[in-house]
């Protein structure tokens, strides 16, 4: 073997389920990374004058590295390990590619921290969501392109004919993402990366709800559809309804990015069709959650012994409680009292944590001791992060909530924003504590992961 | 399902969701200026640069809705607002007030003290301090936020910078001149108006509050004219201790008080406290100014005019101070 072999192997391996465990770890570092620089950001609000004077600890230079990290580096990577098991395993052969999808994961993490580096020092395209700078968003294509042709080589070389509803979430998941990104960061106009006027709200809006509806959202469902049959020992409940609810989203979701935008000056048509299609959101949401509720149904016993199961059961009750929430304050009326306040970051936490995160570290623990070959070091500290994270993301979504109604209802009555400020205190104090007891969990994950890897004891699955 | 229908069927709903919901309104709507949009300068570009890098839109918006009474609903957004500006920085967040008229709101010395540390001037904010950032780049970002508001903002500032000599020339002329001025441009029926309400405790409790939210910084803790804010601004902020000598009449300060507090001081780093405080708050803030810096209260005066006192409400003992009534 020549040294540069050996490097090859060393950085690309090739065998099974290299690049699974890797995006699974990636996962696990950026969760404690992102809720930190989220901790520094609530700080900020809380005592404004701890961190003065250093630049990179500045709340709108942390603020992006935070949404980021949490949301790609977090979310998105824990979700993609899982799917890089799963779909092989559905379609019963072994990942296509695997050098691949190592390079993928290798390029995704450049990305994670270059951007955990440049946000805070400033580099930023000022979009909400489309943040990076344009190298770090070729590498984030590069990295779903290698993905893509991964899972795409999969599928084509499978031994199973026909096609689990994972797949389609999982294979669409990485490729929406792919081919979202683009657009969404206008990529051909660097180094601004944004359309001209007013019309950018529309292309940054469009972009970014489709990263959570396109992206987060079909990577967290095909993790659901797998693993809660699996622990229930039983065939999903409904077929046609796995159709109707993987249709229903594609042709939802891309139509509603405007509800954004509903007091802005963008065009009324676009406006209306967004908050029908946001209404309308009801049919998919409730198609994925009716089926996989009644796959468990009978089953709750094997769920209640089973740490992924719960995080995974957790994942899907805030789904319910997000899909409630957003048609609602898709309503002109109600975002009247909900726009511009913590109302939305208690939806935005709910959402990516609550739902999206909870999902991702049920197939976390799920799916790492399988690609690992190793039993989980420590079930009760799988438990810990558990309670520290859903008390935690609880915790944010009673406080953010009362804060934003009493913004908005200040505002609505003629109160100045000034006037909120020593109003909201009591509650921005509260979030920074619910936020301690989510990085606890981070850090408590990140511990059994990395405990797991070295100490699990070794098995064949 | 095959494949084929997932990829190319998702791909189909995708780009026809892309040509309807992007392309469609890119191709509609032209990027037409509005009636007070203007071009930017090179300052100004720098500076908004600066705002992008700092994250400043993650806290302040850049357009007002028709229910933002207190946020300059006098002019509510409109699409040609934004033209040529890549991007537009509407934000979606409002822990800040909005920005999107904030062109002539305050001076420039304002924005100094600010910037430097947003606890100088208001008390109560969040905003993070920008102290990391040079001289230049502050005064760009000045620019900048000076501009915001377009053609409507140039008038704006326009006046201020007009009173800002005047203030300035006023304020060599010595303390005294200095008040006389100031009090000059107050109308004839507030300068004879004493305030209407007794300082009793409950009034200079709410007046003491009401200090250390929105004043302390900078009439300092004393009423000396020397907050953390003083050193940036010029002129100064008042020592109240120099009304004492300077009563109108020599016996009148209450409307005096008010209406400056209720208008602000146009050309000085005094704000209007219009939108913040309701009337009776100016009130109760003008007892705690008169009471504990002036030393001097001039209720009541005249209680013909208003009738909603509270009667049987007496005034403390005054603390040191000898409290003159006619
Ligand atoms: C953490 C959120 C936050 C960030 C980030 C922030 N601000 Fe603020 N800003 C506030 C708050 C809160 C206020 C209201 C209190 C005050 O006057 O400081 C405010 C007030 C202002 C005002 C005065 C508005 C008025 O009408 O009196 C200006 C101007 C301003 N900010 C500009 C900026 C600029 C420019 C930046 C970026 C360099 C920035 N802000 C970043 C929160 C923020
Ligand atoms: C950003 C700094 C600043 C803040 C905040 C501020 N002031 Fe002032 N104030 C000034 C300055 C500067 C002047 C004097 C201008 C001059 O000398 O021309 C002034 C003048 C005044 C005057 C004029 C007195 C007269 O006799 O005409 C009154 C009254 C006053 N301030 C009260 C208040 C009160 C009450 C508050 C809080 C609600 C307050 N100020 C907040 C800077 C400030
Ligand atoms: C039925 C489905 C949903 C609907 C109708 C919906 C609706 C909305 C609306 C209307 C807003 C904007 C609120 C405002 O600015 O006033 C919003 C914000 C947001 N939503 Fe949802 N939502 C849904 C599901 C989700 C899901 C599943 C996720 C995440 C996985 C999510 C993540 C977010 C985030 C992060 C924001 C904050 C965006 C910002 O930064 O302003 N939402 N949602
Ligand atoms: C993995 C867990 C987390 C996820 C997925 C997450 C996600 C997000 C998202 C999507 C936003 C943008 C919200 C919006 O614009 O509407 C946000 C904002 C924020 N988050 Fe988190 N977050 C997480 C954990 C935390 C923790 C632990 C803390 C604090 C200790 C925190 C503090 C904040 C703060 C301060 C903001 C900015 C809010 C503002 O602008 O006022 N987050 N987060």
């Amino acid at each position: 073997m020549t040294p540069l072999n050996r490097l090859l192997d060393q950085f690309l391996p090739a065998h099974e389920h290299s690049a699974a465990r890797r995006f699974l770890v990636s996962g696990a570092v950026w969760f404690c990374a992102g809720t930190l620089w989220g901790l520094i950001g609530a700080m900020h609000l809380a005592a404004p004058d701890f961190f003065r004077g250093i630049p990179w600890l500045e709340f709108g230079r942390i603020r992006p590295a935070h949404t980021t990290i949490v949301l790609l580096g977090f979310v998105t990577s824990a979700l993609i390990g899982a799917t890089l098991y799963i779909l092989p395993v559905v379609l019963r052969t072994k990942l296509y590619g695997e050098r691949v999808a190592n390079l993928g994961m290798w390029v995704w993490n450049l990305a994670m921290l270059s951007g955990c580096i440049s946000l805070p020092l400033g580099y930023t395209q000022g979009r909400e969501y489309a943040e990076l700078v344009f190298p770090i968003d070729c590498l984030v294509v590069i990295a779903f392109l290698c993905l893509t042709y991964s899972l795409v080589m999969t599928v084509a070389t499978r031994h199973e004919n026909v096609l689990y509803v994972s797949v389609w979430y999982g294979l669409g998941g990485v490729l929406w993402t792919a081919v979202l990104w683009v657009p969404g960061n206008v990529m051909w106009r660097p180094p601004g990366g944004a359309m001209i006027g007013i019309v950018d709200a529309v292309w940054l809006w469009w972009y970014g709800h489709n990263i959570f509806g396109l992206a987060t959202t079909p990577m967290a469902v095909a993790v659901a559809y797998y693993i809660i049959p699996r622990i229930a020992r039983k065939p999903l409940y409904s077929h046609t309804l796995s159709l109707i609810g993987f249709w229903t989203l594609l042709a939802l979701y891309t139509h509603i990015g405007a509800h954004h935008l509903l007091q802005a000056p963008v065009p009324t048509w676009l406006k209306t069709v967004s908050v029908i299609d946001s209404v309308a959101m009801v049919v998919p949401v409730a198609t994925v959650l009716v089926n996989l509720w009644l796959t468990m149904r009978g089953a709750l016993r094997e769920f209640a012994d089973s740490w992924p199961g719960k995080l995974i059961f957790a994942g899907s009750i805030w789904y319910l409680i997000t899909c409630i929430q957003g048609p609602l304050q898709s309503l002109p009326s109600v975002q009247r009292h909900t726009h511009f306040n913590n109302w939305v970051i208690g939806h935005a936490h709910i959402a990516v944590l609550g739902f999206a995160g909870m999902t991702a570290l049920g197939g976390l623990w799920y799916v790492l001791p399988l690609v690992a070959r190793r039993k989980v070091y420590s079930q009760p500290l799988i438990g810990l992060q558990y309670w520290l994270v859903l008390i935690g993301v609880a915790g944010f979504f009673v406080v953010l909530t009362a804060a934003g109604l009493i913004q908005g209802e200040v505002w609505n009555n003629g109160g100045t924003v000034y006037r909120t400020l020593p109003m909201i205190a009591p509650y921005l104090m509260a979030r920074a504590m619910f936020g301690m007891l989510i990085i606890g969990g981070a850090f408590i994950g990140l511990y059994n992961v990395v405990m797991t890897l070295v100490r699990g004891e070794p098995h064949e699955s | 399902m095959t494949p084929a229908v997932v990829i190319i069927g998702s791909m189909a709903l995708f780009w026809a969701a892309f040509l309807g919901v992007v392309v469609i309104p890119t191709v509609t709507m032209p990027d037409r200026p509005s009636d007070t949009w203007r071009a930017t300068s090179a300052a100004e570009e720098r500076g908004r640069r600066l705002y992008i890098a700092d994250g400043c839109v993650y806290c302040h918006s850049q357009y007002v809705r028709p229910q933002d009474w207190a946020e300059g609903a006098q002019r509510i957004a409109r699409a040609g607002d934004y033209a040529r500006q890549q991007p537009p920085l509407l934000g979606s967040e409002r822990t800040g007030p909005d920005l999107s008229q904030q062109g002539g709101e305050h001076p420039d010395d304002w924005h100094r003290a600010h910037f430097t540390n947003p606890r100088h001037t208001s008390p109560a904010s969040v905003m993070p301090s920008f102290s990391f950032r040079s001289a230049a780049q502050i005064a760009d970002l000045t620019r900048y936020v000076q501009s915001l508001g377009g053609k409507d903002a140039d008038l704006r500032v326009a006046r201020q910078q007009h009173w800002k000599g005047l203030a300035v020339a006023a304020y060599a002329n010595g303390p005294d001149a200095n008040v006389a001025w100031i009090h000059s441009k107050v109308p004839e029926v507030w300068r004879k108006m004493p305030n209407p309400y007794p300082a009793t405790e409950a009034s200079l409790a709410r007046g003491q509050r009401i200090y250390e939210l929105y004043c302390v910084g900078c009439h300092g803790p004393s009423g000396d004219g020397r907050g953390t804010a003083q050193p940036y601004l010029d002129p100064p902020p008042l020592n109240f201790a120099l009304l004492r000598r300077n009563l109108i009449e020599g016996k009148y300060i209450g409307g005096v008080l008010y209406y400056q507090i209720m208008n602000g001081i146009t050309g000085t780093a005094m704000p209007y406290f219009k939108t913040q405080l309701e009337s009776a708050k100016i009130w109760d803030v003008s007892n705690y100014v008169a009471y504990n810096f002036i030393g001097y209260v001039d209720y009541p005066l005249r209680t013909d005019q208003i009738d909603a006192a509270y009667e049987n409400a007496e005034p403390p003992p005054p603390k040191g101070f000898v409290k003159d009534q006619p």
